[in-house]
């Protein structure tokens, strides 16, 4: 029996040949691509899957491949028809031969593609959800959220096995700068068809204890992306969108773009990146921080000199107050002191001037007093004319009755005796 | 926690007023060490939260539900 026995390379051949001789012509399909890449050589391969339409689940899938002479036409013209680039998401229809090879096994070569059908199920459907959730005006809630800072508490929701979660927590933990992490694992399913209920079951955990943490990460490890459908489903997009704290998500690599990328609040490529963006965040804050302090530091020298110029100004001020000062009572003394010279030189002018003058009042008076002199002469001989006894030398006499001058003869009557006075004796007489 | 949150929100909201007020040049020489004490004593609780493990926070988070399914 064991002669019998063939070997696995010869079962392959024998798998191949059949193949070949079964299926010798060109085929077109109509397929979903998945896991397009190309590597150095041009060589273009991918994923042909097929899903249930109500279900999301894979139901059909194979390997393919775009030989680089052929990828180089193809490729260009695709694009140019549908102004869409060739990647992972697009339904796309194409001439394919039906290879198998001992090694690599099963796989079909394009060598043809219709770029007329071209917007597959999986664009489709995500364009159909995120227009629903625009609809719902839910779409960016989630990227409204403010990004609490500092970003600290991270509940991430992964599988605990994958490859990716270690990867997220050894960078965080062991980041360079030393900043201090908090992180827990809500654990969830991360492919296949659980995703979305197990994703969704660990949001709401979470949202329990919503308080305790300040972000959630969504990560995953790489893979075909194939397995990502569970992640282009409207109630985790909803529920993702709609989470009271910002959503990051980590869950592909950069070729896959899945719906609850679009509505987290950050999407980044891969676990380790999720773990980058939330130490720069972390940076970020410090970074503010260090701003500030640094701000302090630098100003208060500033203030101090600035305080130090001001005292140096006072202080070079007050001599010039006082002397100022100074000149201004120096200025008025001398003012003063000439307003008082020429108020003594008035004053001495007007004394010298009265001492001139006085010569002049001598002889005024010398010549009054001459005058009044002769003056006086005259009056003295006038009244020396007029005295009694120059009239009784010139004859006349004085009639005197009981010693009074006798102006009126009603004064007299018969018999009275009378006394008349002569220049030289008198005598007495009686009135008849 | 929320309080502890806010609280380091509060201290750097705090501390860029006083950096505002000494760079308005809005202090005097006194009120500026007054505010040069609190923003030295905000700047190290900021530093602390970054950059030292709160074995409080710790503790809390793994004694709380929902880390296991």
């Amino acid at each position: 029996m064991e002669n019998e026995a063939m070997s696995l390379y010869e079962l392959n051949s024998l798998v191949r040949r059949g193949l070949h001789a079964c299926l010798p012509d060109e085929y077109w399909i109509q397929a979903e691509l998945s896991d397009v890449r190309s590597n150095y050589s041009g060589h273009c391969y991918m994923e042909f899957v097929q899903k249930n339409p109500k279900s999301n689940a894979l139901i059909a899938k194979a390997r393919g491949v775009i030989w680089s002479n052929v990828f180089m036409r193809l490729r260009p013209y695709f694009e140019r028809e549908t102004g869409q680039a060739f990647v992972s998401g697009i339904k796309v229809m194409v001439k394919v031969t039906v290879d198998f090879h001992e090694l690599y096994g099963f796989s079909l070569t394009v060598v043809d593609i219709d770029p007329a059908y071209t917007i597959g199920d999986l664009a489709r459907r995500r364009k159909e959800i995120l227009k629903k959730l625009d609809e719902e005006g839910i779409l960016t809630m989630n990227k409204e959220l403010e990004m609490p800072e500092p970003l600290q508490r991270i509940a991430v929701i992964s599988s605990a096995t994958a490859a990716g979660y270690g990867d997220f927590c050894n960078q965080l933990h062991g980041n360079k700068f030393g900043f201090v992490f908090y992180t827990k694992l809500f654990p969830a399913i991360m492919q296949g068809d659980r995703v979305e209920e197990s994703v969704i079951s660990a949001l709401e955990r979470i949202y329990a204890e919503c308080d305790n943490w300040d972000v959630v990460v969504i990560i995953r490890g790489g893979g075909a992306t194939s397995d990502l459908s569970g992640f282009d489903t409207y109630d985790l997009a909803a529920h993702c969108a709609q989470f009271p704290l910002p959503v990051i998500t980590g869950i592909g690599h950069e070729r896959d773009d899945t719906v609850i990328d679009m509505v987290s609040h950050t999407r980044v490529k891969t676990p380790t990146a999720a773990a980058e963006y939330i130490i720069g965040r972390m940076l970020e804050t410090a970074g503010r921080l260090e701003d500030l302090s640094e701000r302090i530091r630098s100003e208060i020298p500033v203030r101090l000199n600035a305080e130090a110029d001001r005292i140096s100004r006072l202080v070079a001020r007050v001599p010039l107050v006082v002397q100022t000062r100074i000149q201004r009572e120096n200025m008025r003394c001398e003012r003063n002191c000439s307003r008082l010279q020429m108020a003594w030189q008035k004053r001495f002018i007007r004394e010298e001037h009265q001492l001139e003058l006085l010569p002049r009042l001598v002889m005024l008076a010398t010549s009054r007093m001459e005058k009044e002199k002769h003056r006086l002469e005259l009056v003295d001989r006038i009244l020396k004319s007029a005295s009694p006894e120059h009239l009784l030398k010139r004859g006349y006499s004085i009639t005197l009755y009981n010693g009074r001058a006798v102006r009126d003869t009603l004064m007299l009557k018969p018999g009275d005796e009378v006394e008349t006075v002569l220049a030289t004796g008198k005598f007495k007489s009686i009135v008849k | 926690m929320a309080a502890k949150k806010e609280t380091y929100t509060e201290a750097m909201k705090k501390l860029e007023a006083i950096v505002a007020k000494i760079e308005g040049g809005e202090l005097d020489i006194d009120q500026l060490g007054d505010n040069l004490k609190e923003a030295q004593k905000l700047i190290k609780f900021c530093k602390d939260k970054l950059y030292k493990a709160d074995e409080e926070i710790r503790k809390m988070l793994d004694d709380s539900q929902g880390g296991e399914e």
